[in-house]
């Protein structure tokens, strides 16, 4: 690990203001560091300066009323797949916190921090490759290792997202705040990520000097069937080989709408329109559901080594389905 | 750079230190303090070796700053035992032969009492969605899960 | 031995003597040491997984300031090109130093090029940064099959194959050839009915000890070299850094520290020469630790391979042929597992016509390191599927299949030696009598498979002192390290030997220069050879205790008799004394007693297992699911059944993980992609079911207590019999280890 000055944020006006001072990677944040820790000690990235936002008040909390829910940035994982009203109502974010990593992991780690966080990709990781999220030529996925590469939107860049709550908050239609050094923004967490053919180094819509502090979830309809369903190849900790977040209006076995968001397929969480309109208005049954899963990968384009994700999405979709309306 | 004051309380002591910000809470803990108990077995917060609990919650030591620690209440595998005696877990560990090399085990106590402190009435299953951060290669889990539900159920019983 | 003993202390299940340490952090493990001076020493790795060094200029780190001292492999002395035997294998010297810091190649990502010595690890880490290599970088080869073509990229200019005696005239990676035989292969298989013949591949895995490499040495100006570590045998290290270094062995005093798992990869020395060059260079103690991705990168794991088994069988099942061909990856220099490998591939069987062919070969990854039944593993996948094939093609159960052809008291294996008692067949009839066997194995996507493993199990040389205390108690000496509970387990047959508890029994570890020679803690050689090393130390104690009753009571020495702990005089006066008191009156009696034992017990006696699996595949996912898991095994006779079933539980669960997870990932570089504990796919309590380890017992007739070795032949089986299950489940046969989510749902067509 490099040395770096540390400053702990008094106000989002001083943090935006000293972000303001550099580019990407200079001075960066840290909340709960689990991400930026490891990136730190493998000299992906070298900061002068960290501040620590964890001293910011009043952005660790959740608040749930009939409106919705709001959850403050710097809130952990844990508190979220934890908290009775979010695993009652939003069960669909519950069981994502919950799949994050280890215990200790979402005891640190913060809802801003995860939806921040780097790609997971081996090439990216090593501080040897200089790939083309690191400002490089190439993205080694395509013609190297692709195992745990995107299917869906990867051109040029082939990394996946990492995050299991960002779909979930897409599925539910949530909203993130944003402040900058001109104020406060929201925008829909959906919008919030972007895909590498728009910016191949970032994953967000984020300014070198703007921080997440907040995320506004609707309350769901009260005929809201939502879950997560994560397929990874052990127990934990894994990153999703490929995930589902299912948001179902059910009325016995009818789907009236679906909200389906895929996570560890593509670059950004990847929303499933051919799913959902294969789901919409149906009575969901075996075929119903085997084809929305069939709609959801028609148009994947997978990689040397992760062809087995196009299958694996598609059961997962198909089982979401058939759970949304089982009892 | 400049060193960074840091007041800590370990196992209900102060420590008011000066630590470099890149040094970790395990570097923290293990080099300035001298608590070696914390194990560190890949830094990347993935085997749990370096568990401790940080105002009540276990945490991997490894993968926070101890600069960002500074404030808070830490409770190490040396705080554990007290007046002589084995905390519960820590003897239920012995008795089942809940461990082998016993390089994991700190890290798999401080879970585990994590756990259990918030409440003792847990499932097996509980345990292992509990235990599911900690790694040992030695005993196949078993012996520790048997250990740790012996535990629980001696805490529920005296409590 | 076959009748059933009593014993006061066999066989129960006191605590360990090191428990109270292990569970409250005080055990001091490798990277604990701390010592006044000490200086933190950093290792810089090749990036590149096969190159020539061109230069090295290590300039710009001596100037960085808090750097005392950087070392390159010019300051090794020229190995001289020998052998030397390290415990569970030999190896060259030259290639044994080239390992430890390159000197004209580099052969692996992860190679030892240079190491810094400075004032705090974060200095030292960024002197490596500063220190400019230039390679020439030349194409890897990292699979055997491409190794051993003709056009393939050569690791060793100057290593030829030793095939079946002769040695080859070019350059190769194939650094032998052996092969075993036994009867007539061409009339085995036309006997046989049924023949199969299959091919399987392995991955390339680690032991995943937890606890990285360390080591701290300390070079004193009177000449002595110290080094603490965690190690599998202070007195190999001894060795190895002797022969390193270049440096008498009487002047290297090697302290074995608390050890956080090994299995095999903590015999091969790796930073401690590196530790003593930088003692010797900066004249002060320097600690050198490995972090998680040095060990994945730059430490042993052991082979991938490549294996073809052919076997054939009569309607009635009789087993009548079987041939093999080994090929194993040595890594970046020869010596890979494969000798074992071919002791064990057809081992559990009586078969008449026998043919192995072994094959070690040299490829741009670390040097392999044994791992839990070195070999044995990788073979067993290939013989236990195929038998699996056999017995369904016969329409004959599993288990049946494998008693019919079980090995025998009196069976000689391919390879030479012919069985004493063992306990195979038992460990079938255990798992036929389990309940799991007998339950229901019928839903869809589950499955049940049965596969069965040896090892071999071995003595060499183990030293034990025991100093008799006046309150009765000893303190019992060794130097066998404790990886999981040896401690006990040797203390307990000293204890059965004088009569008192294992808790009167104080057992400590001690350095190279207080005990005699002690091989490894491996081989599954601890229990069994420093336990019989401790019951004839004990057998010494009661000896000379007679001696001081005889003079006490003034009778002839043959007069007294030692049983339950008690000293009497026979045939004359009736005189009485315990253990205890007379222990308060030795000084009296001619001084303190010691007792002493040293050995290299031959009698090892071969260790067999035979695991019951159930699985449940997610034909969705390609997800394969362990329900239930039982493991019997022979353990000639278990001293601490607590820590038998320990050995047996964590034995099967690594298993688990070959079978399903776990895998080195290369790229065509060359590099491994997944060097953490993250990408590298370990099982957790959260991948398993509670594993049920069924002890049996057939006393082995080569120890005092019946013991034999119980570490390493439970990792043996649990690939096959994972493999066997998911065709019962899905009706595919996989052949390819691991049997990850993506091979599985390719195998079963759904890509």
């Amino acid at each position: 690990m490099e040395k770096f000055s540390y400053v702990n944020a008094t106000s989002l006006k001083q943090v935006t203001s000293l972000l303001s001072d550099s580019g990407w990677g200079e001075i960066m944040m840290i909340a709960g560091g689990t991400d930026l820790l490891a990136e730190l000690k493998e000299y992906i990235e070298t900061p002068k300066t960290l501040i620590n936002l964890k001293t910011l008040p009043g952005m660790d909390s959740i608040s749930a009323d009939a409106s919705g829910l709001k959850i403050g940035a710097l809130t952990t994982v844990a508190e979220i797949a934890m908290h009775p009203t979010i695993q009652h109502h939003y069960t669909v974010l519950a069981q994502a916190a919950a799949s994050v990593a280890t215990p200790q992991i979402r005891n640190v780690g913060t809802l801003g921090g995860n939806l921040c966080q780097r790609p997971r990709c081996w090439y990216y990781r090593d501080e040897t490759v200089s790939c083309l999220k690191k400002g490089g030529d190439l993205c080694y996925a395509v013609e190297g290792l692709s195992k745990y590469h995107a299917i869906f939107g990867g051109d040029p860049v082939y990394i996946v997202h990492p995050s299991d709550i960002a779909p979930a908050l897409i599925a539910l239609n949530a909203s993130i705040k944003i402040v900058g050094p001109e104020g406060e923004k929201t925008i829909k967490v959906e919008e919030f990520f972007t895909l590498p053919a728009a910016n191949p180094f970032r994953e967000n819509v984020l300014e070198p000097n703007e921080i997440v502090v907040e995320v506004h979830v609707p309350k769901p309809n009260p005929n809201t069937k939502s879950l997560y369903l994560k397929a990874r190849e052990k127990g934990a900790p894994d990153f999703a080989l490929a995930s589902v977040a299912g948001v179902f209006e059910v009325m016995g076995r009818t789907c009236q709408a679906a909200s389906i968001v895929l996570g560890g397929v593509a670059p950004a969480p990847w929303r499933s329109t051919d799913a959902e309109t294969a789901l919409t208005g149906k009575m969901i049954n075996d075929s119903v559901s085997a084809k929305a899963g069939e709609e959801a990968v028609k148009n994947a384009q997978p990689l040397n080594d992760n062809e087995y994700k196009v299958t694996l999405t598609q059961n997962l979709i198909s089982r979401a389905a058939m759970m949304a309306v089982s009892k | 750079m400049a060193k960074h004051p840091v007041s800590l309380k370990v196992n209900g002591d102060e420590h008011d230190l000066l630590i470099e910000p890149r040094k970790t809470l395990l570097a923290v803990l293990r080099d300035t303090i001298g608590l070696t108990g914390t194990k560190e077995g890949c830094s990347t917060g993935d085997c749990g070796a370096c568990t401790v609990i940080v105002d009540g919650k276990a945490v991997t030591s490894c993968m926070v700053l101890g600069v960002t620690a500074s404030g808070k209440e830490i409770t190490t595998i040396e705080g554990l035992a007290s007046d002589g005696e084995l905390h519960p877990i820590q003897q239920a560990f012995i008795d089942t032969g809940g461990y082998q090399c016993g390089f994991c085990t700190p890290g798999f106590i401080m879970a585990s009492k994590a756990l259990v402190d918030e409440n003792p009435d847990r499932t097996e299953e509980e345990f292992r969605f509990a235990l599911g951060g900690n790694i040992c290669r030695c005993t196949g889990y078993t012996k520790i899960l048997e250990a740790v539900l012996q535990a629980a159920e001696e805490i529920r019983t005296n409590s | 031995m076959s009748e059933k003993k009593e014993y006061k202390v066999i066989g129960t299940r006191p605590i360990r003597h090191d428990g109270v340490d292990k569970v409250t952090g005080r055990a001091i493990y490798g990277a604990d040491f701390q010592i006044t001076g000490l200086l933190h020493g950093r290792v810089l790795r090749s990036p590149h997984a096969h190159a020539r060094i061109v230069s090295i200029d290590t300039s710009r780190a001596e100037a960085h300031p808090g750097v005392k001292g950087v070392v390159t492999a010019e300051d090794l002395p020229a190995a001289e090109d020998k052998m030397a035997d390290l415990g569970e294998g030999a190896v060259s010297l030259k290639y044994l130093c080239d390992n430890i810091l390159a000197s004209d190649k580099a052969l692996y990502k992860g190679h030892a090029i240079a190491a810094v010595a400075a004032t705090s690890p974060h200095i030292a880490e960024e002197a490596c940064e500063l220190i400019d290599v230039e390679y020439e970088v030349l194409p890897p080869v990292l699979e055997v099959r491409q190794a051993m073509e003709s056009d393939a990229p050569i690791l060793h200019e100057n290593l030829r194959t030793s095939s079946l005696g002769e040695t080859g005239d070019k350059p190769s990676n194939i650094a032998s050839h052996f092969q075993h035989k036994k009867g007539d292969i061409d009339k085995g298989f036309d006997e046989a009915d049924v023949i199969i013949e299959r091919e399987f591949v392995t991955g390339t895995v680690h032991q995943g000890y937890i606890e990285p490499h360390n080591a701290t040495a300390l070079y004193n100006p009177d000449g002595q070299l110290t080094v603490w570590c965690s190690t599998q045998g202070a007195f190999t290290v001894r060795e190895q850094l002797a022969e390193i270094l270049q440096y008498p062995i009487s002047k290297i005093k090697v302290v074995p520290l608390e050890i956080g798992g090994g299995f095999g990869g903590k015999i091969n020395v790796y930073v401690k020469p590196v530790a003593a060059l930088l003692a010797k260079k900066t004249g002060k103690p320097v600690k050198v630790l490995m972090n998680r991705a040095d060990v994945f990168e730059g430490t042993g794991p052991t082979p991938a391979s490549y294996i073809t088994i052919k076997m054939g069988a009569t309607n009635d099942g009789k087993i009548t042929a079987a041939q093999t061909s080994l090929v194993f990856e040595a890594g970046a220099y020869p010596g890979s597992p494969v000798g074992a490998g071919a002791m064990c591939v057809f081992a559990p069987y009586n078969i008449e016509n026998v043919v192995i062919d072994g094959y070690d070969v040299v490829v741009n990854k670390p040097k392999t390191a044994p791992y839990r039944a070195p070999g044995a593993t990788n073979a067993a996948f290939g013989t236990e599927t195929v038998v699996d094939e056999l017995a369904e093609k016969l329409n004959i159960d599993p288990l049946e299949i494998r008693l019919m052809n079980g090995a025998k008291e009196g069976d000689r294996r391919a390879d030479g030696p012919v069985y004493p008692r063992i306990g195979f067949i038992e460990t079938l009839e255990a798992a036929k009598e389990h309940p799991h066997y007998a339950s229901p194995n019928g839903k869809k996507y589950h499955g049940r498979g049965i596969a069965s493993g040896f090892w071999f199990n071995i003595g060499l040389e183990s030293s034990v002192t025991i100093n008799v205390n006046p309150d009765g108690t000893v303190n019992l000496v060794e130097g066998s390290t404790d990886i999981g509970g040896t401690r006990a387990s040797i203390a307990m047959q000293a204890a059965e030997v004088l009569g008192i508890p294992a808790e009167s029994v104080n057992p400590t570890v001690v350095d190279t220069n207080s005990i005699g020679y002690t091989a490894v803690t491996g081989g599954s050689r601890t229990t069994y050879a420093t336990g019989y090393a401790a019951y004839e130390a004990a057998q010494d104690v009661v000896q000379q205790m007679k001696a001081r009753a005889a003079k006490l009571w003034d009778v002839d020495e043959d007069n007294v008799q030692f049983a339950d702990g008690e000293f009497s005089s026979i045939n004359g006066k009736e005189e009485q004394i315990s253990f205890r008191d007379l222990s308060a009156r030795l000084g009296e009696t001619g001084g303190p007693v010691i007792g002493r034992a040293t050995m290299n017990p031959a009698g090892a006696g071969g260790a067999f297992a035979t695991h019951v699996v159930d699985v449940e595949v997610d034909v969705d996912t390609g997800k394969v699911e362990i329900l239930r898991y039982t493991a019997t095994q022979d353990a000639g006779k278990a001293i601490h059944p607590s820590y038998v079933e320990g050995q047996i539980q964590g034995g099967v669960v690594q298993g688990i993980g070959w079978a399903l997870n776990e895998e080195y990932i290369y790229n065509d570089e060359g590099e491994m992609t997944n060097a953490s504990f993250l990408d590298y796919r370990m099982p957790t309590c959260l991948d398993l079911p509670m594993i049920d380890a069924v002890i049996v017992e057939v006393p082995n007739p080569g120890h005092p207590y019946g013991v034999r070795g119980v570490g390493e032949v439970p990792i043996v089986p649990p690939p096959a019999a994972i493999a066997n299950a998911i065709y019962d489940a899905v009706g595919i046969r996989m052949t390819e280890l691991p049997m990850s989510p993506d091979r599985l749902l390719k195998a079963m067509g759904k890509i």
